[in-house]
C-alpha cells in the first residue's frame, strides 16, 4: 500500500526547489470543477427575478441559509464574514469527498494503473500542507481582526489576561490553535484515506456491498462533519478575537 | 538491576534496525491507549444527548447536532494518537537515521508514551460537550451561545495534547537527543 503523497514535478526556479505535488494537482482539478460549477450559476442567474424560481430559488435558499448559521455564530460580525466562510466550507468540502471522484493519473504506481488516465483522487485535505495553510489564514484572521478591533494596546494587553505571569501560556494557547485545527481535519481524512485504502486490498468476497457503508461512514459522513467544524471553530476564534 | 543490565547487554548486541523496527511497533501500539479518552468522553456526551432528548422532545435535534460538534471535536486526541501511530508504522523516519541505536528506539518507545496524554482532553472534551447538549436540550434557543462557549472551551482543553503531539513529532523527526 502506498499512502504518500506523491512528486509529479519538480521545478527549479533561480536555485530554489519547487515541488508540484499530488495534492496541488488535485486541489486545481477540483478548484476548476468548483469555479466551473459557479460560472455556470451565475450564466442561470443572467436575469434574476423578484419572485425566485429554479435554480435562483436553491441558490437563494443555500446562501440564506449559509447566512443565518455564520450570523447565529459570529452575531453582528456574521453578515461580514458569510461570504469567505461560505467559499472556504466549499472548498474544504469537496476536498474531503474527493476521495470518492476520478481525477488526473499523476504517479502511477503499478504498471496496470498507467493505462488509465484517471483514478481515484487522494484527497488535498490528507495533506498537511493543506490543512495547515488553511488553519493558518484562520490564525492570522484571528490576530489581524483582533488588531484592528481593539488596537494595538488592548491587545497585547489581553494576552497578559487575567494575570501577567500567564502571558507564555497564553501565546503558546494561541499558538496550539492552528496545530490543533489543521490536524484534526488532517488526521481524520487521512485516517478514513488509509482504512479504505487497506479495506480495498482484501480478497473480493469481502467487498461486497460493506463498502458503501465504509465510504459512507468515513469519507461523506466525517468528511462533511469536519468541514462544519472547521469552519465553526475558525468563525468562533475570529469572532472571539474581535469582542 | 541484573536483569536491566542484561536487557541492555542484549539490546547493544541486537542489529540496530531490527531494534528500532520492535520499538516502533510498541511505540505504535501504545500510542492507541489515548482511545481510552474520547471513548470515554464521547459516550459521555452521547448519554447527555439522550437524556436531553428524553427531557425535552422540542430540543432534541438541536441537542443532537451539540452532541455531534462536540463529540467530533472529542474525537480529536484519538486523531493525533492515531496519526502519530500510521506515521511509526508507514513513514518511519528514525529507520533511515544514523545514530546509536538504542536511543533511536526508545525515541519511537517516547512518541507513542507521549500520545497516552490524549486520555485526558478526550475524557474533558466529552464532559464538555455532554453538558452542551444537556444546557441546549432544556433551552434551545441558546443553542449559538452554548455552543460557542464549548467550542472556545474544548479548544483550551486541546492545549495539553497539542503539547504532548509536539513532543512526539520532535522525538520522531528532530531527533535532539542523538548529536
Amino acid at each position: 500500500m502506498d499512502f504518500n503523497i506523491h512528486v509529479a514535478k519538480v521545478i527549479h526556479i533561480f536555485g530554489i526547489e519547487i515541488w508540484i505535488t499530488e495534492s496541488m494537482i488535485n486541489s486545481w482539478f477540483i478548484c476548476s470543477f468548483i469555479i466551473l460549477g459557479a460560472v455556470l450559476i451565475r450564466l442561470a442567474f443572467r436575469n434574476p427575478q423578484k419572485v425566485p424560481s429554479g435554480v435562483q430559488n436553491v441558490v437563494e435558499f443555500f446562501v440564506e441559509a449559509f447566512g443565518s448559521f455564520t450570523s447565529s455564530t459570529m452575531g453582528k460580525y456574521g453578515p461580514k464574514f458569510s461570504s469567505f466562510y461560505g467559499a472556504m466550507f466549499i472548498y474544504i468540502l469537496f476536498f474531503n469527498l474527493s476521495g470518492l471522484f476520478l481525477g488526473p493519473n499523476i504517479v502511477a504506481s503499478t504498471p496496470l494503473d498507467k493505462q488509465l488516465p484517471f483514478t481515484f483522487m487522494r484527497p488535498p485535505t490528507a495533506d498537511i500542507a493543506v490543512t495547515l495553510s488553511l488553519a493558518l489564514m484562520t490564525f492570522f484572521m484571528t490576530q489581524g481582526y483582533g488588531i484592528k478591533s481593539k488596537g494595538v494596546k488592548n491587545w497585547l494587553k489581553g494576552l497578559t489576561e487575567p494575570i501577567f505571569l500567564l502571558t507564555p501560556l497564553n501565546i503558546i494557547g494561541e499558538l496550539a490553535n492552528p496545530i490543533s485545527l489543521s490536524f484534526r481535519l488532517f488526521g481524520n481524512i487521512l485516517g478514513g484515506t488509509i482504512i479504505m485504502g487497506l479495506y480495498w486490498n482484501l480478497p473480493w468476497f469481502a467487498l461486497l456491498g460493506i463498502p458503501v457503508a465504509l465510504h459512507g461512514y468515513f469519507d461523506v459522513f466525517a468528511g462533511v462533519l469536519q468541514s462544519f467544524i472547521f469552519i465553526m471553530l475558525s468563525m468562533t476564534f475570529v469572532s472571539g478575537a474581535m469582542e | 538491576m541484573a536483569i536491566l543490565d542484561f536487557l541492555f547487554g542484549w539490546m547493544e548486541n541486537v542489529d540496530g534496525k531490527a531494534l528500532i523496527l520492535g520499538f516502533s511497533a510498541i511505540g505504535a501500539g501504545i500510542a492507541m491507549i489515548a482511545g481510552i479518552g474520547p471513548g470515554i468522553g464521547q459516550g459521555f456526551a452521547a448519554g447527555k444527548a439522550a437524556e436531553a432528548v428524553g427531557n425535552n422532545p422540542e430540543g432534541g435535534r438541536p441537542a443532537t447536532i451539540v452532541m455531534l460538534l462536540g463529540a467530533a471535536v472529542a474525537e480529536t486526541s484519538g486523531i493525533f494518537s492515531l496519526v502519530i501511530a500510521i506515521v511509526i508504522l508507514f513513514a518511519n523516519p528514525l529507520v533511515n537515521q544514523t545514530g546509536t541505536a538504542v536511543v533511536l528506539a526508545a525515541s519511537a518507545l517516547g512518541a507513542g508514551l507521549s500520545m497516552v496524554a490524549g486520555i485526558g482532553p478526550g475524557i474533558g472534551q466529552g464532559y464538555a460537550a455532554g453538558k452542551g447538549a444537556e444546557a441546549v436540550g432544556k433551552r434551545p434557543k441558546l443553542q449559538s451561545g452554548i455552543v460557542r462557549t464549548m467550542l472556545l472551551g474544548q479548544a483550551v482543553a486541546q492545549t495539553t495534547g497539542i503539547y504532548a503531539l509536539i513532543i512526539a513529532l520532535i522525538l520522531l523527526f528532530v531527533n535532539v537527543l542523538n548529536k
